[in-house]
């Protein structure tokens, strides 16, 4: 015995009440706040361009107002923040860097055609949310090289930094091979490149005591 | 055989195809990016150069080092028995049997951190836990382990301690490696005025 037979709208019905559930459902689901713009490969090659790097000589048009389309965002916490910061910047901790008002704010700052540069104590503090931050679609947000640390030892003279390249990570600061193979003879060697790596190391033992 | 129920039954078909089509962009299966940005800001991914001296002269078997530089100054100088995954190399397919085995710790280093930092943030994205960086890179690494600077006589005590092992590792990692017997000597000399130094110190 069919009952469809009986009432042949039934098929009907059912047909509709299944696209109404699946409509239903397509329109609850949550939409996800952040999706990657960029994929794993595009982000890869992002990276090896090197692109959003913000090189600390650049801030002396900032600080002078001559550039003005550059926002700077501390992303310490508001303590470190209040002990002293670059005259200008915002103050968004990296714990509330996903919080809509920021979200917001930064979409605004981007459809205005605003750079964005982040920092933290030091370049490696900003380096993870800015890589990030490109991955969700804002190309416009880059990263501090250097850091506040770097900022705040070169504040008075931040032109001369130009002819500097302490600030550029990644650089091998030894010839590693010679120097990991002679037994920590090398010390007397070379002279400048001694002074150099003192003044990093300074820096270095500011940040946590001991280590790098 | 009622014609409705041929209807229905190619109209279910047709959207079981259809969700097949929905994913098809996935490329791994990632994390979500407020799950990634939260992982970003914690501190507890990076090592510090004497940790990584420690578990290298231990001989810690679940330690996996990755050089993320290019091959050409990977082959000049590397950590020992560091495999070299370059930045651009990461989403190889050869790649991937570095990450993500059970209970092995991958410590990623460069230079300095920026660029293992950033290989961290792709291998945690494609979802890879137990995922390291060794803050501050090889330039740290020579500056710590292989020429420790001696501590002011005002510093404390745990900062002789940290003099002590990096001393000790220094010998580790440099003297093995040179076999010429007259710098051996020297070197002899210099570690018996050390040890006699933290004999009187204890």
């Amino acid at each position: 015995m069919h009952i469809h037979e009986t009432n042949p709208k039934k098929t009907l019905i059912t047909v509709l009440v299944f696209a109404l559930i699946i409509l239903a459902g397509f329109l609850t689901v949550k939409k996800p706040k952040f999706r990657y713009k960029k994929t794993l490969a595009e982000t890869v090659g992002m990276l090896e361009k090197k692109e959003g790097c913000f090189k600390p000589w650049q801030l002396v048009d900032v600080l002078s107002k001559v550039n003005n389309k550059v926002v700077l965002i501390d992303i310490r916490n508001k303590f470190e923040y209040g002990q002293g910061h670059i005259p200008g910047s915002e103050n968004i901790s990296a714990y509330d860097l996903t919080k809509d008002k920021n979200i917001k704010h930064l979409e605004e700052l981007k459809n205005n055609g605003m750079t964005v540069v982040l920092y933290g104590n030091d370049q490696l503090q900003a380096n993870g949310p800015c890589v990030w931050y490109r991955m969700v679609g804002f190309d416009n947000v880059k990263v501090l090289m250097g850091g506040y640390e770097y900022y705040k030892k070169h504040k008075d003279n931040l032109e001369a930094t130009k002819n500097l390249d302490d600030y550029i990570k990644e650089i091998p600061r030894y010839d590693f091979a010679k120097v990991a193979s002679s037994k920590g003879e090398v010390k007397t060697e070379n002279k400048p490149k001694k002074a150099k790596i003192k003044v990093r190391r300074r820096k270095k033992t500011a940040v946590a005591a001991g280590g790098c | 055989m009622n014609k409705n129920y041929i209807f229905l039954t190619i109209l279910m078909l047709a959207l079981a195809v259809g969700t097949l089509f929905l994913h098809k962009e996935k490329e791994y299966e990632q994390i979500k990016p407020e799950e990634l940005l939260w992982d970003i800001i914690q501190p507890t991914r990076y090592v510090t150069t004497d940790q990584v001296a420690k578990m290298i002269i231990a001989k810690d078997p679940t330690l996996e080092l990755v050089d993320v530089r290019d091959s050409k100054q990977f082959e000049k100088f590397s950590l020992p028995n560091a495999v070299n995954v370059p930045l651009s190399d990461i989403l190889k397919p050869e790649s991937q049997d570095y990450f993500g085995l059970p209970g092995v710790k991958v410590v990623f280093f460069s230079n300095d951190d920026i660029t293992a930092d950033q290989a961290w943030v792709i291998t945690k994205r494609m979802g890879y836990n137990d995922t390291y960086v060794m803050k501050g890179g090889l330039n740290c690494w020579i500056e710590t382990i292989i020429q420790p600077k001696e501590p002011e006589e005002t510093a404390p005590y745990t900062e002789f301690e940290k003099y002590q092992f990096r001393k000790g590792a220094q010998m580790y990692f440099t003297g093995a490696k040179v076999e010429s017997s007259a710098k051996k000597t020297e070197v002899k000399v210099r570690r018996r005025k050390k040890t006699s130094v933290a004999a009187g110190g204890c």
